[in-house]
């Protein structure tokens, strides 16, 4: 049985002079625990963790762009389409991705594997093109790479 | 308040003094120069610089435009605005073109066109033509946030005025913006409609067109509107109001701040309740209860005459059933009609508020400045008289300490023991800690009859009346309760026994007319004259029926619960006579001398119980009287009898009346959706023996009735208690037993 | 002396690990001014002229001395540490965090007995769970070894936001808050975290303060181009080169020299075209300016700005007009929404960009971008806005032949051959709500 959402959360609110600081860690654990997403639960289970509206719990998870408010695959391969990245052939890398897994920026491939986003700058720009797959950073890729990595990630 | 240091400003080569630390936007106001603002808004918090519309160029600080809303007057200060200086002028018109460039430009048909601030400003600001040729921003348009409020989010300007209000003026934090940047918008949880107390206020918060009422939609032009200030008469507060009318209809009701009273906010049930007015089961005419065909439609001559004769027979045994709704001025007539014509000094008044409490009084807004408040009783403040609920927010979040005293209290008490926790006060270390304090403020919130006594006692023990900052208020449940009660008392101070048997029951107004003690009374009385505004209220017991009038629609007098005399002014036409005016005929056929108009029944009774105001003295924004000085300690009233406690596994029932609610609420479509669930509120404690969760079904049972109910978990409620709306709990005992069905 | 200061011997050793840190006289300099007074830690500080790495280039000294005492401002006093490093160009704090975490730890305490402060809080952006995990494991290794010595310090992860790297969106974020900007004042130290006096320091910033003080603050200010540009940087170097990556340099380097003898040139043969120096908000400068030393004053009299040290390198394949347009659109999306400039300035550049790119404006809308980039610029809540306004309006002022040939032509000189080619902007993100439909731009 996993703890319930609301023991973790308290313990992190604790390290806090105020729990509402710890509304962006209770919603990253609420988004694992629903699949990656929020769905509307989400934000009433860790409103009432930390005592706040629902309203108020969607309303911060809509600013930050790593809460996902609509459903994610199984993995999450985001590629960097900053200026840096695209200076080196982020767009070829993004495109690369669309062939391998049949499905454009945005998407979630059918059968829930994987969903592909282009983000912004991710921190790697000395090393282009930088992707993420669920926030481990791969560096210097290429559009070459990327049948090896997705083949490699449907087996992982 | 000690006096602020005054310092000198100069605006536009003028120079103004005020006190240091004026906002900018009201320094620039006092010298006559405006500063257009969108986001700026004192009342909700500290200013956030939000829209940008208020930049200035400052000497001395850096070589750009600085947003005046967020500065505060210094000395020696040097600022230009728009007028004078040519950078302001370029910022203010860049900030409109920014605003524009993604607003719809639809004023046409737009319920705030005459009276929008984007418009105003645009006009005097903007830029005359537009440069921006691309897709706007489109939303689906408009919809609605509740049934009361729709949403036009095309038209928003994100000034975050209204989540603000709800973040942090009602502390809702239901109204929120979702996404971030270019794609932010307003919203509530996945659509649910806003709901609370106060909701209403954001229409007028909000500067341009997004956020509109749904009652005058598409009905009015603001231009095409009379405003009267007047007050609201929905619950004791009395906030001022200012109801718009056009053809003698009302179509809507605005805040009107006064800042002792209400701070320029309302509640929905004051704001959105008016359509009452025109229910369908409005009564305009005279009835006559006629055997078996039930009420029928008289002329108003046959009324009268069959008033008096009703009275002439009664023979002086009549009583009378007041509601506390009625004007200060309807109170005293009534009063004198059957006191000093008939002799008849019986009456049920709406509620037993007791004396003393004038050596304690306060505005309203002292509980703001305390620094430490006790709130005893068995209901929610917001409940009984709504904006004091946001003065107690606002002191909270100013650093007040508030303690909540009662079965879902900081310390937690049994139903109806708000005496006993009155006296516990005045030894105790609260007790202690309210007496060395400067600014403490004691509120009764709940029944209780003579609560105001035990509240004077304590303030008098703790030492309020000495203490300009301090103050004790009686949250009564009607709105002119107390106006009442003066008014009864003021014609004569004679009592006479219980008629016995009673041969007539004035029943004054729909409080009354809806009261089960009056409508028992009823059952013992051989007749029943009935004042009231709705047929469903007099349908079945009434003998004669002769329609009511609402606040609406009254010249005359409130009493408010700091014991604030003010006017009220009418708005719309009634439609029978008021009941002054019939008043006034029928006591002439008595030989008794009363004048049909307020004003001067009101230097009347003013003479005798007011020290001799006069209307002129009250007034648009009402002053506080000044303190009665205690001449002896408040007499103690009796304690009510305290319930029995529940037999095990039994538990006593809280009932409360809730703010949504009454024959006001019930008629107004756009109010439905703010009634009470049907829910039984239930300690965790409780919750968890009975194994029920959240939301759950469950039996209620007292002798012989039975009820099913929602569970709700009220993790502050005492264990032992179950609360429920006065609408749900029907008839139901004291002692409920509760199971799952 | 060697003039690797924040990275010092990490090609050497595992500095992730606190034994090897501490072997190399890691810590040494927080006992030593856990019996200093915080005035004489802060009078280093200043005789070091330390500044910001995080942008701003204030003082830190001086920052510290703004913070009240305990008499004036009774309130906990706060440190955090800026380690949202989001810019597009910067990668500097990452590394600092994956190498040399105990520098950090030991800077973030020090700078905590400066103000009297027990409570520190590192906001890392959300996207560096590499640098978070390394980070945490030194914090527990420290913790272990008691050199906390009653402060707490708290690893807080934002959720992906660029404003969360501004003070006050940090700040905002940090209390639970969407991250908007605060307008100032009050500026954080009189009223920051928790409406308490609080110290906002960049990553390198802080992790350089235990060298400052053990090599003496006299003797820092030697190091780079004194008397403003003390000390060293981190160098990030990226765009086409060969040799992208961080260098730990003096400050006072050129252009020229960190192009072609660090990073090895622009591949590939071809020209370079223009140069980034500081991160994309920054003015870009020309292949001619490049001989610019790397330092404050220098880049001002250019009219730009050495910022987060980011230097982005540009060749001669890249359409400015696209990569203003992705800038743009960078800005545009991270706008917090609060600001009427920012929130509707961004996209409505975006919409001329957008316009100008697929050949479809005008020369008055040419024009009117420089207007809009004037009307944001300098009258916003906090400097987002500038930071799209000041690059486009810098590539519009040197590259105008490019952009008019845009608008001669009806389309992209490039003829979709430009590097930056259909760079793909994020569309899926803060489109969340179901009722917007956004419109479609031109
Ligand atoms: C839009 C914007 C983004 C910023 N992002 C960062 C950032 O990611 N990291 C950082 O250290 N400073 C960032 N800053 C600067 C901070 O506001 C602040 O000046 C800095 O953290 C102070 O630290 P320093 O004095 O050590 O440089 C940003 C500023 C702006 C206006
Ligand atoms: S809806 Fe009205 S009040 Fe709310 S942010 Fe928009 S313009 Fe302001
Ligand atoms: S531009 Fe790609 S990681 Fe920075």
């Amino acid at each position: 049985m996993p703890r319930p959402l609301a023991d973790q959360v308290r313990a992190i609110a604790a390290q806090y002079p105020e729990s509402r600081s710890a509304v962006m860690p209770a919603l990253r654990i609420a988004q694992e625990r629903h699949g990656g997403w929020l769905p509307p639960e989400a934000f009433e289970e860790v409103g009432e963790a930390l005592e706040l509206t629902p309203a108020y719990c969607k309303g911060v998870a809509t600013f930050y762009d790593m809460f996902h408010l609509a459903p994610v695959g199984r993995r999450l391969v985001e590629v960097c389409t900053n200026i840096c990245c695209g200076l080196r052939g982020a767009q070829e890398v993004l495109s690369a991705f669309e062939r391998a897994l049949g499905v454009q920026p945005g998407e979630t491939t059918p059968d829930g594997e994987f969903t592909l986003r282009a983000v912004e700058c991710i921190g790697g720009c000395g090393w282009p093109t930088v992707v993420a797959i669920d926030d481990r950073h791969r560096l210097n890729v290429t559009a070459g790479d990327v049948p090896q990595i997705v083949q490699e990630l449907r087996h992982e | 308040m000690s006096t602020a240091e005054l310092v000198t400003v100069r605006i536009d080569e003028r120079s103004v003094q005020v006190p240091k630390g004026t906002g900018l936007i009201e320094t620039a106001a006092a010298a006559g120069i405006e500063i257009p603002v969108f986001c700026y808004e004192p009342r909700l918090g500290a200013a956030v610089g939000a829209c940008r519309m208020c930049l200035v160029e400052v000497e001395g600080m850096p070589p750009k435009p600085q947003a005046g809303c967020t500065l505060t007057a210094q000395d020696g200060m040097v600022v230009k605005t728009a007028r004078t200086s040519e950078m302001a002028r370029v910022a203010q018109n860049a900030t409109l073109e920014f605003i524009l460039v993604n607003h719809p430009l639809d004023c046409p048909v737009c319920d705030k066109g005459g009276e929008c601030p984007l418009q105003d400003l645009t006009f005097r600001y903007g830029p005359g033509s537009t440069r921006m040729t691309f897709e706007k921003r489109t939303f689906e348009k408009p919809i609605p946030i509740s049934p009361a409020i729709s949403i036009d989010r095309e038209r928003c300007i994100l000034c975050y005025r209204c989540t603000r209000f709800s973040e942090s003026v009602s502390e809702d934090n239901q109204l929120v913006a979702l996404n971030r940047g270019a794609q932010t918008l307003i919203a509530t949880f996945e659509d649910e409609p806003y709901t609370g107390a106060f909701t209403g206020n954001v229409t007028e918060l909000c500067p341009v067109g997004a956020l509109l009422p749904t009652q005058p939609r598409f009905q009015i032009r603001p231009w095409e509107l009379q405003s009267v200030p007047t007050v609201c008469g929905l619950c004791p507060v009395g906030c001022n109001i200012d109801a718009n009318q056009r053809e003698g209809k009302v179509r809507r009701v605005l805040s009107r701040n006064h800042p002792e009273v209400d701070e320029g906010w309302l509640c929905d049930k004051g704001r959105f309740g008016f359509n009452h007015l025109y229910a369908e089961d409005r009564i305009t005419d005279p009835l006559r209860r006629v055997r078996r065909r039930g009420l029928e439609e008289i002329s108003w001559e046959d009324a009268l005459d069959d008033a008096e004769r009703l009275l002439r027979e009664a023979g002086g045994r009549i009583a009378v059933a007041l509601s506390g709704s009625e004007t200060t001025e309807q109170a005293y007539a009534l009063a004198k009609l059957v006191r000093e014509g008939l002799g008849a000094h019986t009456a049920m008044l709406p509620e037993e508020i007791g004396g003393g409490l004038d050596a304690f009084r306060a505005p309203l807004s002292a509980i703001r400045d305390a620094e430490l408040i006790v709130v005893l009783g068995d209901d929610p403040v917001v409940e009984r008289a709504p904006i004091v609920d946001l003065w107690l927010r606002k002191a909270r979040r100013a650093g007040a300490e508030i303690v909540e005293i009662g079965p879902a209290g900081d310390i937690q008490t049994a139903p109806g023991t708000t005496a006993r926790a009155c006296r516990r006060l005045i030894r105790g270390d609260l007790g202690d800690r309210l007496r060395a304090s400067e600014r403490a403020i004691l509120i009764w919130s709940g029944g209780g009859a003579g609560g105001g006594s035990h509240l004077a006692k304590l303030a008098a023990e703790l030492g309020l009346a000495d203490k300009p900052g301090s103050g004790a208020f009686f949250l009564p449940e009607t709105a002119n309760g107390r106006g009442v009660a003066e008014a009864w008392a003021a014609v004569s101070d004679e009592e006479g026994p219980e008629p016995e048997p009673l041969s007539l029951l004035i029943v004054s107004g729909d409080e009354a007319a809806a009261n089960p003690n009056v409508r028992a009374l009823a059952e013992r009385a051989e007749r029943v004259l009935a004042i009231t505004m709705f047929h469903s209220l007099a349908a079945g017991w009434a003998d004669l029926v002769l329609p009511g009038t609402s606040y609406l629609e009254r010249d005359g007098t409130y009493v408010n619960l700091e014991g604030r005399i003010q006017r009220l002014r009418r708005t719309s036409i009634p439609p029978a006579p008021d009941e002054l005016a019939w008043i006034a005929q029928l006591a002439a056929r008595f030989g008794i001398e009363l004048s049909p108009y307020p004003s001067l029944v009101f230097a009347e009774l003013s003479e005798r119980a007011f020290g001799g105001v006069t209307y002129e003295d009250l007034g648009e924004q009402a002053r506080l009287p000044e303190r009665v000085p205690l001449e002896a300690a408040p007499a103690e009233s009796p304690d009510e009898p305290v319930p029995a406690k529940p037999a095990a596994g039994a538990l006593q029932l809280l009932r409360y009346r809730p703010l949504f609610s009454g024959a006001a609420v019930e008629r107004v479509a756009e109010l439905q959706f703010q009634r009470p669930a049907r829910v039984i509120e239930l300690s965790a404690k409780d919750a968890k023996r009975l194994g029920v969760k959240r939301g759950e079904p469950v039996g209620v049972r007292s002798n012989g009735t039975s009820l099913e109910l929602r569970a709700a978990i009220n993790k502050k409620l005492k264990a032992g208690v179950a609360r429920i709306a006065e609408e749900h709990a029907r008839d139901l005992h004291p002692t409920v037993e509760v199971s799952k069905p | 002396m060697s003039d690797v200061i924040v990275l010092a011997g990490a090609d050497e050793r595992d500095l992730t690990q606190l034994g090897e840190y501490r072997a190399l006289g890691g810590y040494a300099q927080l006992e030593r001014v856990r019996g200093m007074a915080p005035a004489d830690v802060i009078g280093e500080l200043n005789a070091a002229n330390l500044r910001g790495r995080g942008g701003a280039f204030f003082a830190t000294g001086r920052k510290m001395q703004f913070i009240p005492g305990a008499e004036q401002n009774p309130n906990p006093h706060y440190v955090c540490v800026n380690a949202d490093e989001s810019e597009p160009g910067t990668f500097k704090d990452r590394e600092i965090m994956n190498r040399v975490p105990h520098r950090l730890i030991e800077g973030s305490l020090i700078a905590a007995h400066a103000i009297d402060s027990q409570h520190v809080f590192i906001y890392i952006r959300g996207e560096y769970l590499d640098a978070f995990e390394t980070l945490r494991a030194a914090l527990d290794e420290a913790r272990k070894a008691e050199l906390f010595d009653g402060v707490t310090i708290v690893l807080h992860r934002g959720a992906g936001a660029y404003i969360c790297g501004e003070e006050s969106g940090l700040l905002e974020s940090l209390e639970g808050h969407r991250g908007q900007a605060r307008s100032r004042p009050p500026y954080p130290a009189i009223s920051g975290l928790y409406a308490s006096p609080t110290l906002i320091n960049n990553v390198e910033t802080i992790a350089t303060i235990p060298k400052v003080l053990e090599l003496g603050g006299a003797e820092y200010a030697k190091i780079g181009a004194p008397p403003d540009s003390t000390g060293t940087r981190l160098f990030c170097v990226s765009g086409n080169v060969v040799r992208g990556g961080n260098y730990e340099l003096p400050m006072g380097i050129t252009i020229r020299e960190v192009i072609y003898d660090l990073a090895g040139g622009i591949p590939d043969g071809r020209a370079l075209k223009a140069v980034i120096p500081g991160g994309s908000s920054m003015p870009i400068l020309t292949a001619g300016q490049i001989d610019v030393p790397l330092e404050h004053d220098a880049l001002r009299a250019l009219d730009t700005f050495l910022g987060a040290a980011a230097v982005i390198v540009v060749d001669d394949r890249a359409c400015m007009v696209q990569l203003g347009l992705r800038v743009a659109q960078f800005y545009m999306h991270e706008s917090c929404g609060k600001c009427t400039p920012c929130r509707e300035g961004t996209r409505w550049m975006v919409q001329l960009l957008e316009a100008i790119e697929a050949g479809e404006a005008t020369h008055s809308q040419l024009d009117l971008l420089l207007d809009v980039c004037d009307r944001i610029l300098g009258k916003c809540l906090c400097p987002l806005g500038d930071a799209a306004a000041m690059p486009v309006a810098s590539y519009v002022v040197k590259f105008r032949d490019e952009f008019r040939a845009h608008i001669d032509q009806g389309g992209c000189p490039f003829g979709g051959e430009s590097s930056l080619d259909g760079l793909f902007a994020p569309v899926d993100q803060h489109t969340h709500h179901p009722v917007v439909e956004e419109g479609v731009p031109a």
